[in-house]
Protein backbone atom coordinates (compact mmCIF):
# COMPACT_ATOMS: atom_id res chain seq x y z
CA UNK A 1 0.00 0.00 0.00
CA UNK A 2 1.64 3.34 -1.05
CA UNK A 3 1.09 6.13 2.12
CA UNK A 4 0.40 9.44 1.09
CA UNK A 5 4.06 10.83 2.04
CA UNK A 6 5.21 8.33 -0.41
CA UNK A 7 3.37 9.47 -3.35
CA UNK A 8 4.54 12.58 -1.98
CA UNK A 9 7.83 11.87 -2.89
CA UNK A 10 7.23 10.15 -6.12
CA UNK A 11 5.35 13.49 -7.47
CA UNK A 12 8.58 15.21 -6.56
CA UNK A 13 10.83 12.28 -7.77
CA UNK A 14 8.98 12.37 -11.17
CA UNK A 15 8.91 16.83 -11.78
CA UNK A 16 12.80 16.50 -10.82
CA UNK A 17 12.91 13.90 -13.46
CA UNK A 18 11.18 15.92 -15.69
CA UNK A 19 13.31 18.87 -14.94
CA UNK A 20 16.37 17.08 -15.93
CA UNK A 21 15.50 14.64 -18.38
CA UNK A 22 17.22 15.01 -21.68
CA UNK A 23 14.93 17.99 -23.91
CA UNK A 24 13.80 16.51 -27.06
CA UNK A 25 15.37 19.39 -29.21
CA UNK A 26 18.67 18.95 -27.19
CA UNK A 27 18.60 15.18 -28.32
CA UNK A 28 17.94 15.73 -32.28
CA UNK A 29 20.74 17.72 -31.95
CA UNK A 30 23.06 15.57 -30.70
CA UNK A 31 21.23 12.55 -33.00
CA UNK A 32 21.92 15.02 -35.95
CA UNK A 33 25.33 15.98 -34.92
CA UNK A 34 26.21 11.39 -34.40
CA UNK A 35 24.22 10.82 -38.36
CA UNK A 36 25.36 12.76 -41.21
CA UNK A 37 22.31 14.02 -43.34
CA UNK A 38 21.32 11.24 -46.14
CA UNK A 39 20.49 13.17 -48.97
CA UNK A 40 16.89 12.30 -50.91
CA UNK A 41 16.20 12.00 -54.23
CA UNK A 42 13.42 14.20 -55.32
CA UNK A 43 10.44 12.48 -56.57
CA UNK A 44 10.92 13.93 -60.36
CA UNK A 45 14.22 13.27 -60.43
CA UNK A 46 13.76 9.91 -63.09
CA UNK A 47 11.50 11.94 -65.41
CA UNK A 48 14.20 14.95 -64.99
CA UNK A 49 16.80 12.67 -65.80
CA UNK A 50 14.96 11.10 -68.77
CA UNK A 51 14.44 14.70 -70.71
CA UNK A 52 17.56 15.34 -70.19
CA UNK A 53 18.53 12.25 -71.47
CA UNK A 54 16.09 12.75 -74.50
CA UNK A 55 17.49 16.16 -75.37
CA UNK A 56 21.43 15.30 -75.51
CA UNK A 57 20.28 12.40 -77.75
CA UNK A 58 18.24 14.89 -80.09
CA UNK A 59 20.84 17.42 -79.98
CA UNK A 60 23.79 14.89 -80.72
CA UNK A 61 21.51 13.41 -83.42
CA UNK A 62 20.10 15.82 -85.52
CA UNK A 63 21.10 16.70 -89.00
CA UNK A 64 23.05 19.86 -89.60
CA UNK A 65 22.24 22.87 -91.24
CA UNK A 66 24.66 22.89 -93.68
CA UNK A 67 24.15 19.01 -94.21
CA UNK A 68 20.64 19.29 -94.98
CA UNK A 69 21.47 21.82 -97.48
CA UNK A 70 23.86 19.88 -99.47
CA UNK A 71 21.21 17.57 -100.13
CA UNK A 72 19.97 17.24 -103.51
CA UNK B 1 31.02 3.27 -43.19
CA UNK B 2 29.09 4.59 -45.99
CA UNK B 3 25.78 4.96 -43.96
CA UNK B 4 22.39 4.53 -45.76
CA UNK B 5 19.01 5.56 -44.97
CA UNK B 6 18.08 2.50 -43.42
CA UNK B 7 21.38 2.71 -41.30
CA UNK B 8 20.13 6.29 -40.03
CA UNK B 9 16.70 4.81 -39.34
CA UNK B 10 17.83 1.78 -37.19
CA UNK B 11 20.35 4.10 -35.40
CA UNK B 12 17.18 6.49 -34.48
CA UNK B 13 15.52 4.03 -33.16
CA UNK B 14 17.89 2.69 -31.41
CA UNK B 15 18.89 6.28 -29.81
CA UNK B 16 15.66 6.80 -29.07
CA UNK B 17 15.06 4.10 -27.21
CA UNK B 18 18.18 4.39 -25.09
CA UNK B 19 18.62 8.32 -24.84
CA UNK B 20 16.85 8.68 -21.73
CA UNK B 21 18.72 6.19 -19.63
CA UNK B 22 21.69 6.70 -20.79
CA UNK B 23 21.43 10.30 -20.36
CA UNK B 24 19.90 9.34 -17.18
CA UNK B 25 22.81 7.50 -16.30
CA UNK B 26 25.17 10.00 -17.18
CA UNK B 27 23.29 12.51 -14.96
CA UNK B 28 23.61 10.05 -11.88
CA UNK B 29 27.58 9.24 -12.73
CA UNK B 30 28.51 13.09 -13.19
CA UNK B 31 26.04 15.16 -12.01
CA UNK B 32 27.29 18.22 -14.82
CA UNK B 33 24.95 18.92 -16.82
CA UNK B 34 27.29 19.80 -19.73
CA UNK B 35 29.36 17.14 -19.32
CA UNK B 36 26.64 14.29 -19.11
CA UNK B 37 25.01 15.84 -22.27
CA UNK B 38 28.93 15.38 -24.27
CA UNK B 39 28.99 11.98 -22.36
CA UNK B 40 25.52 10.87 -23.90
CA UNK B 41 26.55 11.91 -27.54
CA UNK B 42 30.18 10.26 -27.55
CA UNK B 43 28.10 6.71 -26.47
CA UNK B 44 26.15 7.15 -29.11
CA UNK B 45 28.86 8.07 -31.89
CA UNK B 46 30.03 4.86 -31.01
CA UNK B 47 26.86 3.14 -31.36
CA UNK B 48 26.90 4.62 -34.82
CA UNK B 49 30.08 3.80 -35.68
CA UNK B 50 29.04 0.30 -34.48
CA UNK B 51 25.83 -0.27 -35.54
CA UNK B 52 26.53 -3.18 -38.17
CA UNK B 53 27.21 -5.32 -34.88
CA UNK B 54 24.93 -3.48 -32.79
CA UNK B 55 21.83 -3.58 -34.60
CA UNK B 56 21.25 -7.43 -35.02
CA UNK B 57 21.33 -7.78 -31.37
CA UNK B 58 17.77 -8.25 -29.13
CA UNK B 59 16.70 -4.89 -27.44
CA UNK B 60 18.00 -6.03 -24.26
CA UNK B 61 21.61 -6.81 -25.32
CA UNK B 62 21.25 -3.49 -27.49
CA UNK B 63 21.14 -2.04 -23.92
CA UNK B 64 24.19 -4.12 -22.32
CA UNK B 65 26.23 -3.27 -25.06
CA UNK B 66 25.47 0.72 -25.00
CA UNK B 67 26.06 0.83 -21.34
CA UNK B 68 29.54 -1.01 -21.63
CA UNK B 69 29.88 1.54 -23.54
CA UNK B 70 28.94 4.58 -21.78
CA UNK B 71 30.34 2.61 -18.00
CA UNK B 72 34.31 2.48 -19.74
CA UNK B 73 33.44 6.26 -20.91
CA UNK B 74 32.19 7.51 -17.27
CA UNK B 75 35.34 5.93 -16.34
CA UNK B 76 37.46 7.14 -18.49
CA UNK B 77 35.90 10.41 -18.02
CA UNK B 78 36.52 9.91 -14.01
CA UNK B 79 40.34 9.52 -15.30
CA UNK B 80 40.72 12.24 -16.93
CA UNK B 81 39.36 14.27 -13.72
CA UNK B 82 36.33 16.51 -15.20
CA UNK B 83 33.66 14.17 -13.73
CA UNK B 84 34.99 14.23 -10.03
CA UNK B 85 35.20 17.60 -10.12
CA UNK B 86 32.03 18.19 -10.60
CA UNK B 87 29.68 15.64 -9.27
CA UNK B 88 28.53 16.25 -5.69
CA UNK B 89 28.69 20.04 -6.06
CA UNK B 90 27.00 20.51 -9.19
CA UNK B 91 23.97 18.63 -8.71
CA UNK B 92 23.85 20.29 -5.13
CA UNK B 93 23.90 23.96 -6.77
CA UNK B 94 22.01 23.50 -8.51
CA UNK B 95 18.31 24.90 -8.96
CA UNK B 96 15.55 22.79 -10.00
CA UNK B 97 14.35 24.63 -13.30
CA UNK B 98 11.08 23.46 -14.05
CA UNK B 99 8.49 23.26 -11.40
CA UNK B 100 5.33 21.32 -10.71
CA UNK B 101 1.48 22.24 -11.94
CA UNK B 102 0.84 24.67 -9.40
CA UNK B 103 -1.29 27.55 -9.04
CA UNK B 104 0.30 30.89 -8.10
CA UNK B 105 3.50 32.24 -7.57
CA UNK B 106 3.81 31.43 -3.71
CA UNK B 107 3.13 27.90 -4.30
CA UNK B 108 5.27 28.03 -7.43
CA UNK B 109 8.26 29.26 -4.94
CA UNK B 110 7.60 26.61 -2.36
CA UNK B 111 7.67 23.88 -5.50
CA UNK B 112 10.78 25.07 -6.29
CA UNK B 113 12.14 25.24 -3.28
CA UNK B 114 10.73 21.52 -2.66
CA UNK B 115 12.73 21.13 -5.87
CA UNK B 116 15.97 22.37 -4.80
CA UNK B 117 16.06 20.77 -1.72
CA UNK B 118 15.77 17.35 -3.43
CA UNK B 119 18.48 18.12 -5.98
CA UNK B 120 20.61 18.88 -3.37
CA UNK B 121 19.72 15.35 -1.36
CA UNK B 122 20.19 13.53 -4.31
CA UNK B 123 23.69 15.34 -4.72
CA UNK B 124 24.52 13.81 -1.12
CA UNK B 125 23.34 10.66 -1.79
CA UNK B 126 26.19 7.82 -2.15
CA UNK B 127 27.33 7.52 -6.04
CA UNK B 128 25.94 3.80 -6.33
CA UNK B 129 22.33 4.67 -5.09
CA UNK B 130 22.22 7.77 -7.52
CA UNK B 131 23.25 6.50 -10.36
CA UNK B 132 20.41 4.15 -9.64
CA UNK B 133 17.92 6.40 -8.55
CA UNK B 134 18.17 8.87 -11.76
CA UNK B 135 17.94 5.54 -13.95
CA UNK B 136 14.71 4.66 -12.44
CA UNK B 137 13.28 8.02 -12.18
CA UNK B 138 14.66 10.07 -15.25
CA UNK B 139 15.69 7.05 -17.12
CA UNK B 140 12.10 4.93 -16.45
CA UNK B 141 14.18 1.47 -16.16
CA UNK B 142 12.70 -1.12 -14.10
CA UNK B 143 14.96 -2.46 -11.69
CA UNK B 144 15.11 -5.62 -13.77
CA UNK B 145 16.94 -3.73 -16.78
CA UNK B 146 19.13 -1.19 -14.44
CA UNK B 147 20.68 -4.49 -13.11
CA UNK B 148 21.07 -6.15 -16.59
CA UNK B 149 22.54 -2.34 -17.76
CA UNK B 150 24.85 -2.25 -14.82
CA UNK B 151 25.74 -5.49 -14.46
CA UNK B 152 24.30 -5.65 -11.05
CA UNK B 153 21.73 -8.28 -9.47
CA UNK B 154 18.06 -6.86 -9.58
CA UNK B 155 17.63 -7.69 -5.67
CA UNK B 156 20.59 -4.89 -5.14
CA UNK B 157 19.20 -2.35 -7.21
CA UNK B 158 16.11 -2.61 -5.83
CA UNK B 159 17.48 -2.45 -2.22
CA UNK B 160 19.63 0.35 -3.33
CA UNK B 161 16.59 2.44 -4.62
CA UNK B 162 14.81 1.57 -1.49
CA UNK B 163 17.81 2.82 0.46
CA UNK B 164 18.02 5.87 -1.78
CA UNK B 165 14.15 7.13 -1.01
CA UNK B 166 14.48 6.40 2.56
CA UNK B 167 17.71 9.09 2.38
CA UNK B 168 15.89 11.41 0.42
CA UNK B 169 12.37 10.87 2.38
CA UNK B 170 14.17 11.75 5.87
CA UNK B 171 16.52 14.72 4.13
CA UNK B 172 12.72 16.52 2.92
CA UNK B 173 10.85 15.28 6.01
CA UNK B 174 8.46 13.03 4.67
CA UNK B 175 8.08 9.80 5.74
CA UNK B 176 8.89 7.11 3.01
CA UNK B 177 7.00 3.74 4.53
CA UNK B 178 4.12 3.89 6.46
Amino acid sequence: MTSPARSDLDRLLDAWASARRLPDAEAELIRQAIVPAVPTLSGTWWSDFNDKISTAIARATVTPGPALAALP
Amino acid sequence: MTPGRDDAAVFTRIFDEHRNAVHAYFLGRVAEPELARDLVQETFLRAWRRLSELAPLPADSQRAWIFTVARNLAIDSYRAGAARRAAEAALRSQAATQETSVAGPHRQAEARERLARLDTAIGRLPEEQRVILTMATAGELTSSQIGEALGEPAGTVRYRLSQARKQLAAALDLEDEP
